[in-house]
């Protein structure tokens, strides 16, 4: 089938859009560049949807749980050998990324054969200050957009993200707390989830949202932290 | 043509490293200890480190956090000691977040036991023999009581009851510990943390007082022990400002 340029073409957009489809159940995550570290926040069911990689990187994905587990395996494993042949400075997400997991996604969705990797991601690489912090967006596909400080969202629907992390941005000062960081995390998880806009949607309360029947997975990167280990879960009841 | 030098060099019977065929002294690294007191377990050790009679360093860190929850305490030699412990760090961390849990501590034990038995090679060539003592606690359990337990350089593992201590200047530690320990008003697993920081330091001195290769213990010029308490919260290193502060307090 594939020895023909436009079959494989075709089988590729086939599997772009079998992947968007296996996506659409999945729920947004987000990672937030703040003075007390990057804040990584998703809704799921527990150890599910957020993750600590290495001594300043997490990871925040939505997708088949099998697959968000194979990319997290890979980052860690990666991280870990840098960290051991040269030192914990050494590991950057710019290198994990770049030369390790970005080509292993896009070797996954370009084989035909194979099973894809079927994850959004975020990964978080905390700097010494918010201006240091580095937030990857990853697709499935391999595809990756750096950003600095700032707010990242990752959704099935990659269209509204940046109206998300937009509408999130701005109802934010940097004096807010974790507690309602969170809060507006959640507002914009809803709306996502509910398909709704965010042009209208009115900046949130002060009181803490919750999600019934679900659990808030949160963590921080700690920038505060002494020692080598940064990463933290958070309890967000 | 491999462009290896250092096989070039093998190559053409040069006495490249090592010099004339004779092993260099190793360099080994003493007096570590640890024991039970009131607050959890104490694990202390000098600063130097020394190649036969030569006194290598005096500002050697043996006492070393392998994660939150345990500690090794080095003695022998340094350059596989501090590999097996960079190993174990990367090993126990690797582990906790892969599989977002942490090892056990009966696991831990075992992972130094086993780097000391792939070891086996160095240490029957008697350059690069390991005597560890291994301190650490189950994380996650408020409750739990730190253990102590001590190696021989071939890996077997030992649980000490109240006290371990391991090189050179181990066997006058030893000795005081046995006579407080079963003689002693307090004995040291009844002392608080501040009489038990004094006493380590005193092992110490006591150590040095026979043993050339232990580093001592200079109060007057604020050189003190490195000492880390363990307890079910994790670890916590007693600074030099508050060994100072205790040491004051003993002697007044």
């Amino acid at each position: 089938m594939t020895e023909e340029p436009y079959r494989w073409l075709e089988a590729i957009g086939n599997r772009r859009e079998y992947i968007r489809d296996q996506l659409k159940g999945g729920t947004p995550v987000f990672a937030i560049s703040r003075p007390e570290g990057i804040l990584l926040l998703g809704v799921g069911q527990g150890q599910s949807k957020v993750f600590e990689i290495y001594d300043r990187h997490g990871l925040a994905a939505l997708g088949h749980p099998v697959d968000i587990e194979k990319l997290r395996q890979a980052a860690i494993e990666a991280a870990h050998l840098e960290g051991f042949n040269r030192s914990a400075r050494d590991v950057t997400l710019r290198r994990l990324i770049s030369f390790s997991l970005s080509s292993l996604l896009k070797n996954a969705f370009e084989q035909v054969f194979a099973p894809p990797i079927i994850v959004e991601s975020i990964f978080a690489e905390m700097g010494d200050s918010p201006g240091q912090d580095t937030l990857v967006r990853v697709h499935f596909d391999g595809d990756h957009q750096y950003s600095g400080a700032g707010v990242v969202v990752a959704h099935r629907e990659t269209s509204v993200e940046t109206e998300a992390s937009e509408w999130i941005a701005k109802n934010l000062a940097p004096t807010d707390s974790l507690q309602r960081v969170a809060t507006v995390c959640l507002v914009a998880w809803q709306t996502l989830n509910d398909s709704k806009r965010f042009q209208d949607l009115a900046a949130p309360s002060d009181k803490p949202a919750q999600i019934p029947g679900k659990v808030i997975e949160a963590a921080l990167l700690d920038r505060k932290r002494t020692g080598s280990v940064h990463y933290r879960a958070l309890d967000l009841k | 043509m491999t462009g290896d030098f250092l096989a070039l060099l093998q190559k053409n019977s040069f006495p490249a490293l090592g010099g004339e065929g004779r092993n260099p002294l190793p360099l080994e690294a003493t007096t570590v200890f640890a024991f039970h007191c009131a607050e959890g377990v104490i694990i202390g050790g000098d600063h130097r480190a020394t190649a036969g009679n030569m006194i290598f360093s005096d500002r050697t860190e043996k006492i070393l956090e392998l994660d939150s929850h345990s500690l090794m305490a080095i003695a022998g030699v340094p350059a596989m000691a501090f590999e097996m412990a960079r190993t174990l760090q990367t090993a126990f961390e690797f582990y906790r977040r892969s599989q977002l849990q942490t090892m056990s501590l009966a696991a831990k034990v075992r992972a130094l036991s086993k780097l000391l038995r792939d070891n086996l090679p160095a240490t029957l060539q008697g350059i690069g023999a390991v005597a560890p003592v291994f301190a650490g606690v189950e994380s996650g359990d408020t409750v739990a009581k730190p253990v102590i337990y001590f190696y021989d350089p071939l890996g077997a593992h030992f649980e000490a009851a109240a006290y371990a201590a391991s090189g050179s200047g181990s066997t006058t530690i030893k000795s005081v510990l046995h006579y407080l320990q079963t003689w002693g008003h307090p004995r040291p697993d009844e002392m608080p943390l501040n009489q038990a920081v004094v006493l380590a330091n005193r092992l110490l001195m006591t150590a040095a007082e026979f043993d050339s290769a232990t580093g001592g213990v200079h109060a007057e010029q604020q050189e003190f022990a490195t000492i880390k308490l363990l307890s079910a919260q994790g670890i916590r290193t007693i600074s030099t400002q508050e060994q100072a502060g205790f040491w004051k307090d003993g002697h007044s």
